[in-house]
């Protein structure tokens, strides 16, 4: 037993050396400048929106590398890369560490458009419903139907959808309301939209980052929208959106542009139509950015910087009992 | 003439095969059979450079199960193996965790190398052939959290059994080591930017899974290596104690993946044919 034991040790020992002569090697490091170049370089070749935002991602390695020495804090470097990734101006780029997340803020590229409470005070009736993620009511007398959607959290279902669809079937028109809705899972806007169409609708374009250039794409892609099998509003519906509509927010404006009976009223949404990856940095903090361009059916990518409103209105907020926007769509469905 | 001496030869000929077919068939059934159940723990490395430059590792739980025919001329065995267990990285005090599933299957034949074969050492060679999949999800990586790759590969393989293990210890206790060494590495894994696009385009989720990946043939480096001690029981079953060693890298310039595992595995061999 004792030949095997030195066998099995001597053959440990001789593998292992092995596998690191086989292996690349692993770069864990906390130095300022190699985790700066690590992320610069990954979005250098991984990002999709520079040609769009006109961005000068080599100015600004020069810019931030400035701000780099060796003896600075975790806190100072955090700070450094999460303003570089800003200039990426996009809420899809993102530096997290376990004492800080870094963002942009596209919200606050136009006013505050919308106050729920002065919803509920002034349209709602006290004991609006919740279905799921859907809180809802009829407004205006109980021709229009409102419902309020914050948030694509994957909880959209059967019973929830055909319950509120089905509650007001027979009003003029419906309100969906997005404003301030961050986005979530994209599987909840086809859920959504394949109850507002009648036939197979092509909704948008779709392209990845395919080589190291910014300019390296795949071909690009079709996405569609199939009528649900089952109930589905078929009279207009008004979608209200404002700069904090994001992600997948701005993906169902985008998918509205394309369907017929659905308009848009409100601001421009914040974007967000790339898809995020993820990774992280040598140092361990985690990062994303964007990696996909949602094209219009022209194929154009302009709206990462917004959708705009079909019909633009903004919030009032010298009246505090009355949503401009709202009352807006009350106009377009009656 | 030529007609009757062509059916001769055919008639003679005929024979020899089906004699040689039957003899074949008689030395098949009499190589012995078994089941293998084996469980084992091992410690297990990966980088994937396509998401992160960092090194996680964590233990493995292994079982595997198989079915081989081995004698002295030839080996044959098929079967897979499955781990799965926690990988970290704990670096910089920031915590990530890699939960990692492996299935391979295998099939592996080996014929005996007369040249170099004694009492105290058999030589056989062959190949093997296994498909490893890694099924691995870290949710701090975002929307790159799954990761999902199949490394097929074609390997070239030396087994040395017999080793060291004199009379005295008993005739049937054998040591064995055997190399396997990719001839053919091959992967199949996520394209340049790590993550698909159909789950925005409305796909099927089978679409989604393998959205965007590509085939890569020709390409890494692979090796793998086991230590067996096998010891005979009194009913023609065996037990067996196993090192298996493997590293592996997937290919390309950029965005590699690589992985290696140590593991230490007892198998039972249950005997099938009473041989």
């Amino acid at each position: 037993m004792k030949v095997f034991k030195i066998i099995i040790l001597a053959v440990v020992f001789i593998f292992i050396s092995c596998e690191e002569a086989i292996w690349d090697k692993a770069v864990e490091t906390t130095s300022p400048q190699s985790n700066l170049d690590y992320l610069w370089k990954e979005c250098n070749e991984k990002y999709s929106y520079f040609e769009l935002k006109n961005i000068d991602w080599d100015a600004i390695k020069v810019e931030y590398s400035a701000k780099i020495h060796d003896k600075m804090t975790e806190d100072a470097l955090f700070n450094v890369l999460g303003d570089m990734l800003a200039e990426l101006k996009d809420d899809h780029t993102n530096l997290i560490s376990n004492f800080n997340i870094s963002r942009f803020g596209t919200h606050h590229l136009g006013q505050d458009n919308f106050d729920w409470r002065i919803i509920t005070d002034n349209y709602l009736p006290k004991d609006y419903y919740i279905s799921g993620p859907f809180a809802h009511g009829f407004i205006a007398n109980g021709e229009i139907g409102y419902v309020r959607f914050s948030s694509f959290s994957d909880e959209i279902d059967q019973i929830n959808t055909d319950f509120v669809l089905n509650r007001y079937k027979d009003t003029k028109g419906l309100i969906l309301d997005l404003r301030e809705n961050g986005g979530g899972s994209p599987k909840d806007m086809f859920k959504l939209l394949s109850r507002f169409v009648e036939t197979k609708t092509l909704i948008y374009y779709s392209r990845i980052k395919s080589g190291p250039n910014h300019n390296d794409f795949s071909d690009s892609k079709p996405a569609y929208v199939e009528p649900y099998d089952g109930e589905r509003y078929k009279n207009k519906v008004v979608i209200l959106t404002d700069r904090g509509t994001f992600s997948a927010g701005s993906f169902t404006a985008l998918a509205a542009k394309a369907i017929s009976n659905i308009v848009l009223i409100g601001d421009t949404t914040g974007g967000g139509l790339g898809l995020p990856n993820g990774g992280q940095l040598p140092n361990g903090w985690t990062y994303r950015f964007s990696i996909t361009q949602a094209l219009t059916l022209d194929k154009s990518p302009d709206y990462e910087n917004g959708v705009p409103p079909d019909i633009p209105v903004l919030f009032d907020w010298n009246d505090l009992k009355t949503d401009e926007i709202i009352e807006r769509a009350i106009i377009e469905l009656q | 003439m030529r007609k009757i001496t062509i059916s001769l030869v055919l008639l003679v000929s005929t024979g020899v095969l089906s004699q040689n077919i039957s003899s074949k068939k008689k030395l098949r059934e009499k190589r012995p059979s078994y089941i293998n159940i084996a469980v084992g723990k091992g410690y297990s490395r990966f980088v994937d450079f396509a998401t992160s430059p960092l090194v996680y590792s964590g233990v493995q739980n292994y079982i595997s199960l198989s079915y081989n025919k081995v004698d002295k001329k030839r080996e044959t065995e098929y079967g897979f193996s499955y781990s799965f267990g926690n990988h970290k990285n704990n670096f910089n005090k920031q915590e990530a965790i890699s939960k990692v599933y492996i299935v391979s299957p295998y099939y592996s034949q080996l014929y005996q190398l007369n040249k170099f074969n004694t009492e105290k050492l058999n030589i056989k060679v062959g190949g093997l052939l296994n498909a490893t999949g890694n099924f691995r999800v870290n949710e701090s990586l975002g929307n790159n959290g799954v990761g999902l790759e199949v490394i097929p590969t074609l390997f070239g393989s030396i087994k040395a059994s017999n080793l060291f293990l004199s009379r005295r210890r008993g005739k049937d206790k054998k040591l064995a080591f055997r190399l396997n060494v990719g001839i053919i590495n091959n992967s199949f894994r996520n394209g340049y930017v790590y993550s698909g696009q159909a789950f925005i385009l409305n796909k099927p989720i089978l679409e989604s899974v393998f959205d965007d990946y590509q085939f890569k043939v020709f390409s890494g480096f692979r090796m793998n290596t086991a230590l067996d001690f096998t010891m005979p029981l009194k009913n023609k079953n065996k037990i067996k104690f196993s090192y298996i060693w493997e590293a592996y890298k997937t290919g390309g310039e950029v965005d590699t993946f690589q992985a290696a595992h140590h593991t230490v595995k007892f198998t039972l061999l249950f005997n099938t044919n009473n041989q």
